[in-house]
Parts: C-alpha cells; structure tokens; sequence
C-alpha cells in the first residue's frame, strides 16, 4: 500500500494542486507544504517498515516480447532511501521555492510532484519496463521545469537536457526490447534468468546499450555535457532535487540493474571503476576553474558521484554500504548546497564568484549554515560524507592502489575547490548589495540545518543506514515467482554470491602460473633462442617468486585469523581495565 | 427490393470522394472544414453499409461504431469550428494558403 | 571510588561548542553581541571542567590504564569500528596540558578578543578545538584519532581565517586546511595499509600492538615489514603534515594570521604536537621500521635547521615563533626518530609551556602596541610592560636551555638520545646543537628588538602603551611558572624521572627492543655542552644586534632578496605542484572539455543538417500538403495491393 501510494499519489497531489490559486504562492504553498510532509513521512515509514513488496499485476504486453510487464513494486534498502531523498529533498525546495519562484508557485510545485512521482516510481519499480517507463518520465517534468523557471538560456538548457537524456537512453530501450524476447516476463529475476543464458556477444551489446543510459544519467566523464548547463540554470531547487535525487537515479541503475542481471567480465568492471575515477578528477578540476556558483556545485556533484561509480565497481564486500551512504549524503549535502546557493542568488542576484562575497558579514546566519554545509560537504570525519568516502576508499584500495591514490588526490582536490567556494562566497570584502526582504526565511533556514544535523548524524551513526542491506528480499523473490509461475531457485542473496563471483573473476588474473604456462613460456623462450640453461633458470626463479607469493598469502592469512584471536581476548581485557 | 451493399459502398466512396477534393481544392478553411466532414461520415456510412451484410447479432456491431465516430465527430467540429474562428481573429483571413507557419 | 566516565572529558568542550554555537548564531543579527562577561566564564567553563575531570582521572589512573567503549561507529562488512577511548599513561599527560593550557588560553582570550565582533564565535571555535582534541589524544583506535585529527584541522582553518573580511587570512586559512588535507590522505591511506594486513581490527591501539607482538614473537616480521613500512611513512606524511614538518610546513608561518591565542595554543602547544603524539601512540610499530625512522631523523633534522636560520630572518615577531615551533617540533621528530619517544613527548610537553608562554606574550606586545607586529617598530617595552618582559624572559631562558629551565632538561635529553642512536649518532647530535646555537641567536634577537633599546616606533603611539588587564597576566604567568618548573618532572641527572616512569608501560617495551650502544660520555658534558650553545647563541646576538643600528622598517615585514629564497623555499616549491595542477586544470578545461562540447556539437550540427534535409521535402501550402499525404496513402494502398496484401 505504502509503495503504491509514494508512487501514484505525488501524481494525484500535482492533479490536486491545479485547484490552489495561480495567483497566491501562499496558499497554493500550504497545500503544498503539506502533501510534501506527507510523503516524507511515508518514505520514512517505508524505510521503518522493512523490505515491502506488493502484488505483481498484469500491465500490458509489448509486441514481440514473450511475457507481459508487470505494475510491480518492492522496496530494499537501497531504494527506501534514495525515496526519502527524493521526497525530503523535493520539500525542502517547495519550501525554498516559495520566495524563489514566487510567480506561479503552483506550476512549480506541479511539477516538483510528477518529477517525485517519476522518481519513486523509477526506485521502486520490481519490474524492467515499469522502471524505464519512470526513468524516462522524470525527464519531462525536469525539463518542463527547467524551461518555465529557469534563468537566462532556460530554453537552450532544457533541450539539452532532455534531448540528451533521452537519446542516451534510446538504445537502452532497444536493449530491452531485445531482452523482453528473451525473458519469460519482465521482473526482475526473469530478467536476470534470461540474461545470464543469452549467448556473451548478445549479452555485451545489451550490457553496454545499459551501462549508456545510466552513464549519461548519473553523469560519468565522456557523456557529461547535458549537466552543467542544465544544473546552472535550472532553479536552484530543482538543481538540488536533480543532483541529490534524480542523477542517483544513474547509480542505482548502475547497482540493480546492471551489477545484479549481468554476469560482469573484468574488462568491464575495470573500464567503468577508471571511468568514475576520471569522472571524479575531471569534477574536481573543472570545479576549480568555474566561476558560476551553480556550475561549481554541478562540477562538485558530478566528482562525487564520479567516485560512487568507481566504488561500485570496485565490486568489494563493503560496496554496498559504503556507496549507499556515500549517495545519501552527497543527496543531502549537495541538495543543501544548492538551495543554499539559491537562497544566495536570490539576495545578491547574482551567482558569479568573482561578484559574490562577503555575505558572513551582512547575512550571519547564512553565512554559518554555509559554511557548516560546506564542512558537511569536504567529508570531515564525523559527517555521512567521510563514512562514505573512507569506505568506498577502502573498496578501492583492495582494488588496487592507484584507484585509492586517485580517489585520495580527489579529496583533497574536492578541499580546494570547496574552500575557494566558500571563500568567494561568505568571505571577504562585501561586494554587493542584499535586499532585505529577500533574505533567507527562518523557515528555509531550520530546514536546511535539519538536513545537515541529519548528515552529522548519519556520520556518528552510520548504521542507521547500513544496517539490513538487501538487495532483493525473500517476499519479493516470492511475489515474482508466483507471478511468473515459476519458482526462482536462486536465493534472495543470489546477487552478493553474484557480486564475488566477479571478484573472483579479477582475482583470476592475478593467480599464480600453472604447469601448462609454464611450459608455453618454456616453448616460447625456446622459439626466441634462449639457451637451455637460461630457460631453465629463469623457469625456476618464477616458479620461487610464485611459490613465494603463495606462502606469503598463505601466512598473511594465518596472521590474519590469530590476530582476530587477538583483537577478541583483549576485548575484555579491556572491559575489565575500566572496571 | 433488398438493398445490394455495393451500391451503398458506391455511395459512400462517392461522397469520400467529393469531400476529399473539397477538403484539398477549396482555399477557404470553413468549406476544407466540411469536406473532411463529409469524408468522416462517408466512412461512417461504409461501415453501416458493410454491418447490413452480416447477420443481426454481429450487424449491431458495425451500426454502434459510426455512433462513437458521430460523438467523436461533434466534438472535433468543435474543436475545429473554434480553432477556425481563433485563426480568422487572429489573421483576419480564411484563406488556407496564408497559413504556413508549420513550415520549419 | 569509582571514576567518572571517560566521555566526560569531550562531552563539556562539545556542550560548549553547542552552546556558544547557539548563542553565536542566535545573537549574530544583533547590534550589540552577547554580554561579554557572561559568554567569557561560559567558555572558560568548560575547558576547566574537561580539565577538572582529566585531573580526577589522572590521579586515580591504574597503571594500565582506563578503557571504554562507547558505541559501536561504523559497522560495514570490511569496516568495523567503536567509539572507543584509552587513558593511559601517555594520553593523560596530552590531556593534563592540552586541557590545562586549553583552559589558560580561553581566559587569556577573554581580554584580547574584547570589543571582537565575533566574541562568541571565537570561544565556540575554542571549544570545539579542545573537543577534537581531546578525542584525538583520547580515542583508542586511529579512525577515531583521525576524526580529531581531521577536527583540529578544521578548527584551524576556522580560526585562521577568523577574521574573514581579509581575503589574505582566507588564502592563510585555506592553504593550512589543503596542506593539511595532503597529510591527512597519507593518515587515510596509512590506515588502509594496516586494514589490508590486518582487518579494521587493528585500527585500535591495543590490537594493533597486540597483532605487532603477534608477528613478532611468530617470526611473521620479514614478511609484514614491507607493508608496515608503506603504513609508517605514510602515517610519517600525515605527521608532517600536522605537525609542519619538511615537505608540508608553509602552512604554519602564514597561520599567524590569526588571532595570537589561537596561534599559542593550535599552532605552538598543541594541535602541531599531534604529530609526535602520533609516533609515539605507534611506537610499537615504528620501532620494527629502523628505515623509516631514520628517515623521520632526517626530516626532522633538516626541519630543526631550516625553521631555525628562517627564523633569523623574520622581522614580525610572530613569525620568528613560529618558524622557532617548526624548528623545536623538528627536535621532537629527530627524538621519535632514534626511538626516544618519551623524550620527544617530554619536548612536546615542556615546549607547550615556554612556547606558550613566549606567544603569549607576544599577543600581549602586540595588543599594548594595538596591532603592531614588526620587531622593527618595537624596543625599550622592558620598562612599559614590565610583567610581560618577565614571562617572556622566563620563556626565553626556557627555550634557549639555560640550565635549570624546561628547556634545558628536555633539549638535552634529546641530543643525548641523538648522540648514542648509532653511528650517524654524533652527527645528528653536531647539528641538533649546531640548531641550539642558531635557536639562541634568534630567541635573543627577538628579545633584545622588542624589549631593549630605545623605542622605535611613533611618538603618537608610544603614549598608548600599557600593561594587558590582569585576565590576560595571569595565565602568562602561570605558563611562565610552567616554563620554569616542567623541567624537574624528568631532571635526570638530579635524579627526577617521573615524567619516564609515566610512559613506560606505553612506550617502555617498545623502546627497550631499539638496542642502543651504552652511552661511554659522561652526562655532564652534554650539559656543558649544551649551555655553552646557549650562552654563545646569546653573545653572538648581543654583539650583532645589541648595539647595532636597527634598519629603518620600510614596507611589510616579510624578509626580502636571499633571505626570502630561503625563508620561502617551500612556498616556492608547492607552488610549482599549485601551478602543476592549475596548468592541468586549465588543459582538461580548455582541451577536454572543449573537445567533449565539440564532438556533441559535431552530432548535434550533423542532426541538424540532416534534419535541415528532410525539412525541406515540406511544401509551403497545406493544401497540396494533404494532397500529397492523400497521394501517398493512395501509393501504399496500390503497393500492398500489388504485392499481394499484407498477409
């Protein structure tokens, strides 16, 4: 029922709202104000709740494919909580909105609802068509959005975005189609049966026509052109629902999606894990150059998000929880920075660094909520942000140690350009004039300085998000097996036992040399003109190193059990020390 | 005398005709307007037409359609009627070749 | 009795932080802040709780310490760590002074931030730095020290540029933060060293040395030595980063931009010491790693000496502090690097004092003078604050090792661990004294420029002239007392060795398995030794600077031509690494993403063209249109009739 209601019920309000007065933003705002808590609270509820999954109905059939899709939804703790980003995000910028976009408020809050609406559906989905119906829906109401409130080149940005957002998922439409013909219906663990069977050169091309649509989505490096447009010169509320929801939307897909259905070869894996990593050095470099506020906070969003990728394909036990909480707070701090930096623009009416400055001095408490998000922001230990971070550096790290030394250069990049921001922007000689009755609101403010407590809080606590993480629950395996009418064998944890199994994969590369290598490096030396003595030796030296390692492994093991030994006897030894 | 179906479907191909070239000959939008009509209910009656030759638990069928298209029908003169009126106050001209604003 | 709960001790600097945080917010759109008087015992408050409560505790310390664990922090499949706190030996004495001079300094504050704009936000920040450094000294397990670590960082940067309508204290502020940023990635990745050989288990202290006994008494060494290596130099980067060591120190010279408290107690008696705290918090480690720890040596050779003639060169009085700091936290890393642990904490711990002291009345210069920093504008202030002149004797005695002070006993004692390190033992200890000499040259310049002569400055000022009010006096004096007397907690040669006692059931085992050649040099002489550097350092300045004219201050204070080079060596070299990346910058913005916008711009023209193409098979009159559309239905119909129907 819950799920039901968090996806329809954002399109019923936006229907609802059509009565509110065009004319009033106060009036309509309360309607407003209130639908949003509303479905905060369902999200909530719903990540209280537990995994939910509803009845799988029958939605229609698609020309070709072999079975129908399915109206069907279910929750793990990955989507309830990027559902709660996008309710609570999509309230705090109906709240902010209310002075930003004061002319036709309505219109806005419309739009905010379907755009909810989409991004529920888009997380919640159980079914392969249904999320890409949402995927695809999200786009309108952003571009309507964007083209009827935003600033300046409102319309060139609009079309860009949709535009490119649409065509990059084009081919991911053909995909799927091509899946459909395949699959006995479209949920999810259909989708996976019929994946995993398809012949490797089909199921390639099916790989990368997804890993296009969630790309240019999130957005990683190469297909990144639509976001710094789009994000500068969408309202600022929107930015924040944009980036701290709907680019999530990328990663997500990236997560269940693609890592759960398709049986991943090491190429891919490492491909995507460099791709993010120069997603993220390329946001951070060109955050340091920008000068518009807002494309800063979208060059900062797009490195950030740059490292969940590459955390995601670090395909380490830790993925999971760590990426989950890495997306949380990015949603929550980045959301904040952007309305934040609305608020800004709202009184300086400008967002140029070069123009902004020294509003610490003239508006004190925007100033310190500034600046306290900006520390939320650079990861400080004891935010969400640093659990997110140490965590997805130490997934990548035991993948190697340049993808961590990259990441490491990241962070302290991501200082660089944080600090300059906010000097320019609170620091410094007061460069502009700032109305009064634009000022930022107590409402707006307590808002925003709840999200950021929450990203404190998150950062002590973390397991308020990790704990239970789930890809796909037993009731939800349940409901699609009697849907399908075939009982899925594959367990609930199929998707972990999936996710090491390519680890395992890489591990392979990396395994000692077996006999038939050694005596095809023997033939080819021989081909080469080495004498038999040097062949010999040399055979004989690698066979040592391989030896070696495999001892060194081997031990490092042994260390490893007698110092859990250790680390248990000294617990209570501890205990009793404080007695 | 029973009335032969082919001649109801000459008739109605005959009046399909007529107001396709009204609807392509004629300049002034209110005359296209009621070519495209008459083809509408050429059609409808084509179908009235054809649901005579079945037998009468399947003719109903093919009497109710042409009822929808006449609803459907009323409302897109409607339509059409006020968009007609909204050009000719805006362009003051009911001379279909003034207007190509469609071409890109 | 039962003893108070560890937490108790960042629980009120937090409440404090909270609190002052508050009111700073809540007050801030008001003309007039807060009542001054009121928010001052507020923040004083606190710290002397937080200090109350590590004096309980101290006192009834069993010998192996207190532990608590607090909660669970972070619980994901490869990272499990508590909240978690460990009191023993070596984090009371960080706590006794980091609390203590903590609780002197935010009195001091009181009466030199007074009439501040921000008055609460200063003492909120105070707090909050006393919190992160607390649980950094406190904490039992690295990921915690290091959300301190990274805590200290902020408050810095917080504090630094607390005067924030100068965008120069930003740039300050700035650059420590992102300098510091540098070393704390070589914390993290150091961490991440130590969870590959061991699990997060070992990021806690005790079963990090219980996993190093472990592989030690197995025979596992020679196997995990490369690995510990990478996690010590890393954590060896990150110390230097905190603590201003070569290659990271420019921060620290530039930090004086903020308020002098802050400069006398984050960047002279504590925050810069966390580094060492660090070392010695890992000994157990970095005793296994002899080649890191020369390079430690090294390092902090170097540093000791670099920072000690730059400091020649500095005419604003708080510079010469704190290249003196970099050049005494130098000392403390060449102590750590021979494996003389305690001996470099006994540093961190005397220093705190005199250098304290030394800044503080430096503020108290500074604020009689209303602002003036340069040496070159000062002179002849014996006689108008006198108080002030005493302390700052006091701590200048302190530094330099005249014996009997602080100095003396805890510099000594590290050249006298240098010269029996090992063979490159006597050389190391050539230069440590060699330093001293140079230490004492400056310290004496520093003294006679502002106190002795004539004054130099403006008639106009010279009336203005006064004594600090008694709430800036009084922890000045006590700090003095400090410099004075920490010395006898570790007099070894009149036979005081509390301060080692102390330490060694942390440091002690570690220690001991350094074999060092016993040392065949009658103590004495080192003290003679040392003291003649002293004394020499002092005649050297007196006959340089005592009666010589003083130049004629001309434009800022910053040393210029070949002193410059020197002084702003390192600022030289990261900014080649600054313009090293901005050049990059500048290539992925004007190349690569020129090159992305262009290949869209390519497709979405190609598109267009096409486009363009087929728009152009539109007839302009719409009747002719539908005649065409009607044509060409009529077409499809004959064709699929032709070919024989759809079916």
């Amino acid at each position: 029922m819950l799920l039901h209601l968090l996806v329809l019920a954002p399109f019923i309000a936006a229907i609802l709202m059509v009565a509110t007065s065009k004319e009033d933003p106060k009036s309509s705002s309360r309607l407003a104000f209130l639908f949003g808590i509303a479905f905060v609270a369902m999200s909530v509820a719903l990540i209280a709740g537990g995994a939910q999954t509803t009845q799988a109905m029958e939605w229609f059939r698609i020309p070709g494919a072999k079975g129908p899709a399915f109206y069907y939804l279910y929750s793990s703790s990955l989507s309830s909580w990027m559902v709660l980003l996008s309710t609570g995000l999509s309230l705090v910028a109906l709240i902010t909105a209310r002075n930003t976009t004061c002319k036709n408020y309505r219109n806005f809050a419309i739009g905010i609802f379907a755009l909810m609406g989409a991004m529920n559906g888009t997380f919640l989905a159980g079914d392969i068509v249904l999320f890409f119906f949402f995927f695809e829906a999200m786009v309108i109401p952003a571009a309507v959005l964007i083209a009827g409130f935003g600033g300046k080149e409102r319309t060139k940005s609009a079309m860009t975005f949709a535009i490119y957002t649409l065509v990059g998922s084009a081919p991911m439409m053909v995909a799927l189609w091509y899946v459909l013909t395949k699959a006995d219906n479209s949920l999810l663990l259909s989708v996976i049966t019929a994946v995993q069977t398809m012949d490797p050169s089909a199921q390639k091309a099916v790989l990368i026509c997804f890993l296009l649509a969630f790309m240019v989505k999130t957005p990683i490096f190469p297909f990144h052109g639509w976001q710094a447009i789009s994000y500068s010169e969408a309202p600022a509320p929107l930015s924040a629902i944009l980036t701290g929801a709907m680019s999530k939307a990328g990663v997500f897909g990236l997560i269940v999606w693609v890592l759960v259905i398709f049986p991943l070869d090491p190429g891919v894996v490492s491909t995507m894990m460099w791709l993010g990593l120069a997603t993220a050095v390329y946001g951070a470099l060109m955050a340091l150059r920008a000068n518009d506020a807002k494309k800063l906070l979208a060059f900062s969003s797009m490195g950030h998000l740059g490292l969940a990728v590459a955390g995601v394909f670090s395909l380490s036990e830790s993925m999971l929880p760590a990426v989950l909480v890495l997306l949380v707070a990015h949603g929550l701090s980045a959301g904040a920075q952007f309305l934040l930096m609305g608020i800004g623009e709202r009184m300086t009416g400008t967002r140029e660094l070069d123009k902004l400055g020294g509003l610490a001095r003239k508006t004190p408490v925007f100033g310190s909520l500034f600046g306290f998000v900006a520390v939320m922001a650079l990861a400080v230990p004891g935010t969400a942000g640093f659990v997110g971070e140490f965590g997805v550096l130490l997934s990548l790290w035991n993948a190697g140690p340049l993808p961590a030394l990259v990441a490491g250069l990241c962070i302290i990049l991501s200082a660089a350009y944080m600090l300059r921001f906010v000097q320019k922007v609170i620091f410094g000689e007061q460069k502009c004039e700032v109305a009064d009755e634009k000022r930022m609101t107590a409402l707006e403010g307590s808002s925003i300085a709840i999200m950021a407590v929450l990203l404190l809080a998150f950062g002590m606590h973390p397991a308020f998000v990790t704990k239970d993480l789930n890809f796909v629950s037993d009731e939800a395996v349940a409901e699609m097996s009697k849907a399908s009418g075939t009982a899925f064998a594959i367990p609930a944890k199929e998707s972990d036992e999936d996710l090491s199994a390519a680890a395992d994969g890489v591990d392979a590369v990396a395994a000692p040399m077996s006999e038939e290598d050694f005596r095809q490096l023997d033939s080819n030396l021989a081909a080469n003109g080495f004498s038999e003595e040097e062949r010999a030796s040399l055979i004989k030296q690698l066979r040592e190193m391989d030896k070696e390692e495999a001892d060194l492994n081997a031990q490092a093991d042994e260390i490893d059990a007698t110092a859990k030994e250790a680390a248990a006897t000294e617990a209570p030894a501890a205990e009793g020390g404080n007695k | 005398m029973e009335l032969q179906a082919i001649y109801v479907q000459i008739l109605a191909l005959v009046i399909f005709a007529i107001g396709l070239i009204v609807a392509i000959s004629r300049r002034n939008i209110f005359f296209v307007l009621m070519g495209v009509e008459l083809a509408l209910n050429a059609v409808n009656l084509s179908f009235v037409g054809f649901a005579k030759t079945l037998p009468a638990a399947q003719s109903v069928a093919g009497q109710i359609v042409p009822l929808f298209a006449i609803a459907v029908a009323a409302a897109e003169a409607c339509v059409g009627l006020a968009m007609v009126i909204m050009i000719f106050r805006n362009r003051e001209s009911v001379d279909s070749n003034d207007f190509s604003n469609m071409k890109g | 009795m039962t003893n108070l709960p560890l937490w108790f001790i960042p629980l009120f600097p937090l409440i404090g932080t909270v609190l002052l945080g508050v009111i700073a917010v809540i007050s801030s759109g008001s003309k007039k802040g807060p009542s001054e008087g009121f928010i001052g015992a507020l923040a004083v408050l606190f710290p002397a709780l937080a200090f109350a409560s590590v004096v309980l505790l101290a006192l009834n310390m069993p010998a192996e310490g207190l532990r608590s664990t607090l909660c669970n922090w972070i619980d994901i499949p490869m990272l499990k760590v508590d909240i978690g706190f460990l009191f023993d030996g070596l984090s009371r004495i960080m706590l006794l002074f980091v609390t203590g001079i903590g609780t002197l300094i935010a009195l001091y504050s009181i009466g030199y931030m007074h009439g501040d704009r921000g008055f609460t936000r200063f003492f909120a920040y105070i707090n909050l730095f006393l919190f992160s450094m607390i649980v950094l000294v406190l904490s039992d397990s690295l990921l915690l020290t290091f959300l301190g670590w990274e805590g200290v960082g902020l408050c810095s940067y917080l504090l630094i540029g607390f005067w924030n309508h100068d965008v120069n204290n930003c740039k300050a502020a700035n650059k420590a933060f992102i300098v510091n940023r540098v070393g704390d990635i070589g914390f993290l990745l150091g961490m991440l060293v130590l969870c590959t050989i061991g699990g997060s288990a070992i990021l806690n202290y005790d079963s990090l040395a219980a996993f190093i006994q472990m592989i030690v008494s197995g025979g596992h060494v020679d196997i995990v030595i490369p690995f510990l290596s990478l996690a010590g130099l890393c954590f060896f980067i990150g110390c230097t980063g905190k603590s201003a060591q070569i290659p990271l120190l420019t921060w620290l010279p530039d930090a004086m931009a903020g308020p002098t408290p802050v400069s006398a107690l984050i960047h002279a008696a504590t925050m810069v010491t966390s580094g060492v705290y660090l070392l010695a918090r890992l000994c157990s480690m970095f005793v296994l790693i002899p080649d890191v720890l020369t390079i430690i040596t090294v390092v902090g050779m170097l540093t000791a000496f670099w920072a000690a003639v730059a400091g020649l060169f500095q005419n604003d009085i708080k510079k010469v502090l704190a290249y003196s700091t970099i050049s005494q936290l130098g000392y403390m890393f060449m102590a750590a690097g021979v494996a003389a642990f305690d001996a470099s904490i006994f540093h961190v711990f005397t220093h705190a004092f005199f250098k304290a002291a030394l800044f503080l009345g430096a503020g108290a210069v500074i604020h009689s003078l209303a602002g003036e920093q340069d040496m070159r504008k000062m002179g002849g202030l014996a006689k108008k604050v006198p108080v002030t002149a005493g302390v700052m004797l006091l701590a200048f005695a302190a530094i330099i090792g005249l014996p009997g002070f602080a100095g003396f006993w805890s510099k000594d004692l590290i050249l006298e661990k240098l010269y029996v390190s090992g063979p490159m033992g006597p050389f190391f200890y050539g230069v440590g004294l060699l330093t001293a000499v140079i230490t004492a040259v400056y310290m004496s310049r520093l003294i006679i420029l502002t106190f002795f002569g004539e004054y130099r400055g403006s008639k106009e000022s010279e009336k203005h002239i006064h004594e600090a009010p008694a709430c800036m006096l009084i922890p000045m004096v006590l700090l003095a007392a400090g410099a004075v007397g920490a010395g006898y907690l570790w007099a070894e040669s009149i036979g005081l060795t509390t301060f080692e006692q102390a330490l060694e059931p942390v440091v002690g085992a570690a220690q001991a398995s350094v074999i060092h050649a016993a040392a065949h040099v009658n103590p004495m002489v080192f003290a003679g030794l040392g003291t003649a550097a002293a004394l020499l350092g002092v005649a050297i300045a007196y006959v340089k600077f005592g009666k010589a004219r003083i130049p004629e201050a001309k434009g800022s204070s910053a040393p210029t031509g070949k002193m410059a080079t020197w002084t702003f060596l390192f600022d030289i070299i990261h900014g080649w690494f600054v313009a090293l990346t901005n050049i990059v910058a500048w290539i992925v913005d004007n190349c690569i993403d020129k090159l992305v916008q262009f290949v869209q711009w390519l497709i979405a023209g190609i598109v267009e063209i096409l486009g363009d193409g087929a728009a152009s098979f539109q007839v302009r009159k719409v009747r002719l249109q539908l005649a065409l559309s009607v044509a060409g239905v009529v077409a499809l119909v004959v064709v699929v009739l032709l070919t024989g129907g759809l079916i």
